[in-house]
């Protein structure tokens, strides 16, 4: 099977090359039970977060490790946003993004009482990989709506177009 | 009424939430509380079973325990999710019989994740039980990939709504 390889830190990993569309394959990271690199790429973009960030963003679920990681180094909180509305959530601000891995809408749910945490609060937003940036626009329109100040996207890759904005370890190719 | 859960250092106030006309549960998350989930895998280190090869979880609130628990240990962890993702390999496909949901629930492992389970010891790992059908579907997932279930950890318990068996949990939390 044909393979990427990245590094994390001082880690190696030959990622498999999968196509996601007809003709278009990417390479598929994926963190999650990958502990070592999880901890390597969270210390390393934990020292990029710039001083003035209050709180963290992550989307679920397979940046969730790193989230953890990332907010036990650095001492700041974390917040889910979830995929799907849970009977518990109280006010819920839900965004629908179309994915690039799914070709679906997904639905992007901020809890409501997680809004004060957010709200009049400088937020970085964490995620493993970011893309065609769907998901990061909606993140990014649910923080923005309850009052919260998205002034770093930090992930452990960008993947197609070239983002020199966000804070990232490495970069993917899209292949066609 | 609002419950003290006390986790080693780490104490929250529980509230609880209306699930339904007649129901109400305590409201537990671990998802963005890196606190309480590092006092939880610290608690749950001397659980683990000895001889074991895996930490076998399920998305999407205990991962992050899940990383943490691996991080103590040095076991590696497998994530068995709730939908199909389009990356999945030959995916093994497993029905959860919930009796407190009413609705059926399905599990998915990545083919790439079968066989990394195959003749190896795995420890179930889950956030909340309550009627234990999550974790009777992960033990048949585990099962069918050619592995064994060494052991069943919960970091909460709801007592009187299960009997809970061999599985060990770090606390248990009063029905409502």
């Amino acid at each position: 099977m044909k393979s990427y390889r990245v590094q994390i830190g001082s880690l190696w990993r030959d990622l498999p090359v999968v196509e996601v569309a007809p003709g278009t394959s990417v390479a598929l990271f994926n963190m999650l039970g990958d502990t070592e690199a999880t901890e390597q790429a969270a210390a390393l973009l934990a020292s990029k977060i710039p001083p003035t960030v209050q709180v963290l963003v992550t989307p679920e679920v397979k940046a969730l490790p790193l989230a953890h990681a990332i907010s036990r180094i650095s001492g700041l909180p974390y917040i889910v946003i979830r995929k799907t509305q849970k009977p518990y959530m109280v006010h819920p601000v839900v965004r629908e993004v179309i994915s690039i891995t799914t070709g679906k809408p997904q639905l992007l749910v901020l809890d409501g009482l997680d809004v004060p945490k957010i709200q009049s609060h400088r937020v970085a937003i964490v995620d493993d990989v970011v893309s065609s940036g769907g998901t990061l626009t909606s993140l990014s329109e649910i923080i923005g709506s309850v009052g919260g100040d998205v002034v770093a996207v930090l992930a452990v890759f960008t993947e197609g177009a070239e983002r020199p904005e966000i804070l990232s370890l490495g970069h993917l190719p899209l292949f066609h | 009424m609002a419950y003290t859960l006390t986790v080693g250092a780490v104490s929250r106030q529980l509230q609880p939430v209306q699930v339904s006309a007649t129901k109400s549960l305590l409201l537990i998350e671990l998802l963005g509380d890196t606190e309480l989930t590092n006092a939880v895998a610290d608690a749950m280190v001397a659980l683990v079973p000895p001889g074991c090869d895996l930490i076998f979880t399920v998305a999407t609130s205990a991962i992050p325990l899940a990383h943490a628990l691996s991080e103590r240990t040095g076991l590696p962890y497998l994530v068995a999710r709730k939908r199909r993702r389009t990356y999945m390999d030959h995916p093994l496909i497993q029905e959860v019989e919930s009796m407190t949901l009413g609705v059926g629930e399905t599990l998915w492992l990545d083919g790439r994740h079968v066989e990394r389970v195959r003749g190896k010891k795995a420890v179930l790992l889950t956030d909340v039980v309550v009627s234990g059908s999550t974790l009777a579907a992960m033990a048949r997932l585990v099962e069918r990939a050619g592995g064994v279930v060494v052991g069943r950890l919960a970091a909460f318990a709801r007592t009187g709504a299960t009997d809970l068996g061999d599985i060990s949990a770090v606390a248990t939390l009063p029905k409502s």
